[in-house]
């Protein structure tokens, strides 16, 4: 779509004048002025063919007549419309990306068939795994056969050849399967996951070229085609349960025993196909709506603490303003819920992942979940998979044994991985335990003091010894041949579970098994706030671990010979931490007889935090602080206080660990 | 703004791509101008969170709108003295790639001086510096009405970490 150089010089202009109209501190011009040019602009655009564009421009002209002339509103207004202008002009002169695929269908078509296969992709793949544990359950066997069934249409359908072609060539040995006139093998259960793995080779590379990235194909696998095929040609068995012929077979070939234990039980909570109504909705639009509701929260606290507001006594008014208090609170829950997902599908990945790790090992690991329908914010799920991952692999390559080795623990043959999900004080805990080794103290001593991490001397509690292997650079051994195609050391899992404002945690006992233990916030978005005072500036601690909060007395603070300040707090020495101190800042007394103590739990330790005053309790929306603040330990976030100004989130973990890091300024 | 060349125009393509709109500033006694593209706001300085364990130049956040955006003070960041802020200082909100997308950051300046429209002509490569890296910084020299305004390539200027060079340089 080509547009005259005029339209793009007026809306340059318009952003100019929008600019600079700020800066000269008069507020906003008289709106004629703009509306003269956005109409302009409307014109042009329409006479150019680029309707769009003019939508646009009256869309924002309609905004700025409803706005008062010169308020702040208005400004916004014309600002979002200038944006969007500017925009659509950027991507206007942008060349088309050069698709290497000629995509007959529509992009939005194939985003749905995309999220229509992985679906069937993940489900398929839960069922092949019912069916290499009880290879009598022909319910399984249906249903993978319907995946493979519908995959060959769609994919048909939107002309993609390799997969139709890869999907109906599996969907024939499932057929025969469910006629009996196959049997599935252990080593049809590998090719048949190998054909998934396939399939979502395509799947990705086909969302790339979605989103104009560059991207090459998967070549044709002729090997895998032709065992597929291979399968096909085995001999018909007779009509005998499949249980026993799959036996046969497996003798017959002399390949790996079939899992010697009877059929496995089925995961410990089997994800129930509750049948909701439901609705499929963009996430860029939930996304979207989700923030609003978050700008609204502040909008609406901003308006609520406005001291001009307090002036006017009406009750009406101040009922109808706790109306829509509660209102906006409801409706940024109800936001914030729709963001929820169960952690179950998650658990589900790691099945597959324990299954081949297990082939790899020569282990012999049944996986257990618990907890499958707690829910937690999508983006949280979606960023455990690789820390859950990495800490499913690390398990299986070093915590559990060998069979071998089990047995003459007099240990169950089959280890025991446990994925478990609950709820505890205002957090979503996932933990992950093995009985396998647990962690060796005395081996992790020597590893540390060999890589300098710790002298010879050093005396550490066990804790501080366990968090050890998070150490950059503690690596263990190479990793077995990795699933996933990555593997790194366990720094990288704790780096990304604190992103996630999340904690790691570590039980474990010699001989007996280790748990690692995910302590995760409930929603990035939103928590109940203390509001302390120190100096001018304003910090919010997470209420859900204020303990209590007092004025100190005359005999409440000690300084301790080594330990620093201590506050006697109903009988026991707590630390002390001066939030002045530790961020450098200029409190408006340094008298702890004139300050406020708040008892803070974190990371199962109390502490006291010595502050200026007490502000009040907010419920605040946490706004990240960016890249730009990453190195900044102590603080979690930002938040927009009720007066407007800006409030940092402490992250009280961090602050009560770095005790000692005073700051310098 | 992408040049779109055809075999005629042997006009080089640097200077053509520098062209274009540019708000000019002031820091200290050296004029500077970054491309208008990059920039979203305009504001009179204001009250800024001071966040903790940050190099000087950074000076905190601000509220913008609801947004939360870090504020850097370009004087130390270049390394010139800080300087007390006036009615005149400002923060020009710009918008810079970050790691995952575009970022907004404000930077705050002496004053704000005007809009200028430059034509490749106008524009000069920077003159070498010697040694000193920091001329990757610049996308150029501008000669208008006898002043010279250094135009900065703003996504790099934010993004380098130590610039504090920058200011010998200029001298």
């Amino acid at each position: 779509m080509s547009h005259p150089p005029e339209l793009r010089q007026q809306i340059e202009d318009l952003a100019l004048q929008s600019i600079l109209g700020e800066t000269a501190g008069a507020g906003t011009p008289a709106p004629e002025k703009w509306l003269a040019a956005l109409q302009n602009i409307g014109s042009l655009a329409r006479g150019a063919g680029a309707a769009e564009l003019a939508d646009m421009a009256q869309a924002t002209m309609e905004s700025l007549l409803r706005a008062e002339p010169g308020s702040t509103e208005a400004a916004a207004n014309l600002q979002a419309g200038i944006a969007k202008l500017q925009s659509w002009l950027e991507n206007v002169d942008q060349p088309p990306a050069a698709k290497p695929e000629s995509l007959s269908q529509d992009p939005e078509l194939l985003s749905d068939f995309l999220l229509e296969a992985r679906e069937h992709l993940a489900s398929l793949e839960a069922q092949v795994l019912t069916i290499e544990r009880d290879p009598r359950n022909s319910e399984a066997l249906h249903s993978v056969f319907r995946s493979f069934h519908t995959l060959k249409g769609l994919a048909g359908f939107l002309e993609l050849w390799e997969i139709q072609k890869l999907a109906h060539e599996v969907e024939t040995v499932l057929d025969q399967a469910r006629n009996f006139q196959l049997t599935i093998t252990p080593a049809a259960i590998d090719v048949i996951l190998e054909s998934a793995d396939y399939l979502r080779r395509w799947l990705s590379h086909l969302e790339l070229i979605l989103q104009n990235q560059p991207s090459s194909a998967p070549a044709r696998d002729e090997n895998l085609l032709q065992r597929v095929a291979g399968l096909l040609s085995a001999p018909p068995s007779p009509a005998a349960s499949p249980g026993l012929a799959e036996l046969a077979s497996a003798v017959e070939a002399g390949g790996p025993a079939a899992p010697a234990a009877p059929p496995q039980e089925p995961t410990a909570d089997s994800p129930k196909r509750a049948e909701k109504m439901a609705v499929k909705v963009d996430t860029a639009k939930l996304d979207y709506l989700v923030d609003m509701a978050g700008e609204m929260v502040i909008a609406e606290t901003m308006v609520r603490h406005d001291p001009e507001l307090a002036r006017l006594t009406h009750p009406r008014l101040h009922r109808n303003l706790q109306q829509l208090t509660r209102i906006t609170s409801e409706l940024q829950k109800t936001a914030m819920a729709m963001r929820l997902v169960p952690v179950g599908p998650l658990f589900q990945r790691m099945a597959r992942l324990v299954r081949d790790l297990s082939r790899q090992c020569g282990k012999s690991v049944e996986l257990e979940t618990e907890g499958n329908e707690i829910e937690l914010d999508r983006t949280i799920v979606e960023e455990l998979a690789d820390p859950l991952m990495h800490m499913v692999r690390n398990s299986m390559d070093h915590g559990i044994e060998p069979p071998a080795e089990r047995q003459g623990l007099e240990k169950p043959a089959n280890a025991r991985l446990l994925l478990k999900a609950h709820h505890q004080a205002g957090q979503v805990v996932i933990e992950i335990t093995d009985d396998g080794r647990g962690l060796n103290r005395e081996k992790i001593v020597a590893k540390a003091i060999e890589k300098g991490l710790i002298a010879a001397g050093d005396q550490l509690p066990d804790k501080e010894v366990y968090d050890l292997i998070f150490a950059p650079g503690f690596s263990t051994a190479a990793q077995v041949t990795n699933v996933s195609g990555r593997g790194v050391g366990m720094d990288v899992v704790r780096r990304g579970i604190e992103k996630l404002r999340g904690r790691i945690e570590i039980q474990t006992q010699l001989g007996r098994g280790t748990t690692f233990l995910l302590k995760l916030p409930l929603t990035l978005a939103i928590i109940d706030g203390l509001v302390v005072g120190v100096g001018k500036e304003r910090y919010i601690v997470p209420l859900f671990a204020v303990r209590e909060m007092f004025r100190p007395k005359d005999d409440t603070i000690w300084t301790v010979q080594q330990r620093g300040e201590m506050a006697l707090v109903r009988g026991t020495l707590l630390p002390v931490l001066r939030l002045y101190r530790r961020f450098g800042v200029m409190p408006r007394s340094e008298n702890p007889l004139e300050s406020v103590v708040v008892v803070a739990e974190a990371g199962s330790q109390r502490f006291c935090l010595l502050v200026d005053e007490l502000i009040g309790k907010q419920e605040v929306v946490i706004k990240s602080l960016g890249e730009t603040f990453r190195d900044t330990t102590g603080v979690a976030g930002g938040a927009i206080l009720g007066d407007g100004r800006v409030g940092l989130i402490l992250d009280l973990e961090r602050l009560f660990k770095d005790k000692t890091g005073d700051a310098a300024r | 703004m992408p040049a779109i060349l055809t075999a005629n125009e042997p006009v080089s393509v640097a200077a053509d791509v520098r062209s274009g709109k540019y708000l000019t500033f002031q820091l200290g006694n050296e004029e500077f101008g970054i491309q208008v593209l990059k920039v979203r706001e305009i504001m009179g300085i204001q009250e800024i969170t001071a966040v903790p364990q940050t190099p000087g130049h950074v000076k905190g956040v601000i509220n913008l709108r609801g947004k939360v955006v870090p504020v850097i003070d370009l004087r130390l960041k270049f390394g010139l003295p800080s300087a007390e802020y006036t009615q005149r200082t400002c923060i020009i909100v710009t918008q810079v790639p970050g790691e995952s997308g575009l970022i907004l950051i404000g930077v705050i300046v002496d004053g704000v001086s005007e809009v200028l429209n430059l034509a490749g002509s106008e524009i000069e490569d920077t003159p070498d510096f010697g040694e000193d890296v920091a001329a990757q910084y610049l996308l150029g020299m501008a000669k208008v009405k006898g002043k010279v305004k250094i135009l900065l390539d703003i996504d790099k200027v934010l993004s380098a970490q130590d610039l504090r060079h920058l200011n010998t340089m200029l001298q």
